[in-house]
């Protein structure tokens, strides 16, 4: 893939790479996700449907 | 997003991806995460830098490689990545600090019009509430959505 072509995509072409599947089950942001977690259970998800 | 990003991999879930900063700091690994939140079909987004002696990641440290808006087009690119893969998700955002989510802010707003084409995008505001995002106003996070996610509510 030509770096032309990878900044004109949208949807983006993927490289798969085995070796990232070592963070598979892991929580690397810890902080983040307990963020997350707090203003969702506080607040939950917007209503864009009525 | 039209700004110039990074190739960069995934593991075949779309959960954890990897690229390469380069500039005058070197070369300086990335990774992203998407991590099921306690709510359903809701995913945090998390992102830093790799270490390899710790093997750990670090979302606090200053990198500094004069590429910040390839960086943060290099990300926003993950989401299509992510959402082609799970159309029903939402993805939350949040900076580990406000300089940092100020920079998520302005990757937004620069970005608004394109973003909005695909997706529904919403702001966490002071008062404690979701609302539309709009330009200029401070949010301490972010959440969007396929437009099309037959599931959202």
């Amino acid at each position: 893939m030509k770096i032309e072509q990878l900044n004109k995509s949208k949807v983006p072409i993927i490289v798969l790479d085995k070796k990232l599947e070592q963070f598979r089950g892991k929580v690397l942001f810890p902080d983040k996700l307990k963020k997350a977690n707090e203003i969702l259970a506080k607040t939950g998800l917007p209503k864009i449907k009525s | 997003m039209k700004q110039a990003k990074y190739q960069y991999r995934s593991e075949d879930l779309f959960h954890y991806y990897e690229f390469i900063s380069e500039g005058p700091k070197g070369l300086i690994k990335k990774i992203i995460e998407y991590t099921e939140t306690s709510t359903e079909n809701v995913y945090n987004l998390g992102f830093g830098d790799y270490d390899e002696l710790t093997k750990g990641v670090n979302d606090l440290s200053i990198t500094n490689n004069g590429d910040s808006l390839k960086v943060l087009a290099t990300v926003a690119s993950t989401v299509y990545a992510f959402t082609e893969k799970y159309p029903e998700a939402w993805i939350f955002a949040t900076g580990s600090t406000a300089v940092r989510t100020r920079l998520y802010r302005m990757g937004i707003t620069n970005n608004l019009a394109e973003i909005s084409e695909d997706f529904l995008v919403f702001g966490y505001n002071r008062e404690g509430n979701w609302v539309p995002f709009v330009t200029g106003e401070d949010y301490e996070a972010f959440l969007l959505t396929k437009k099309d996610n037959k599931f959202a509510i």
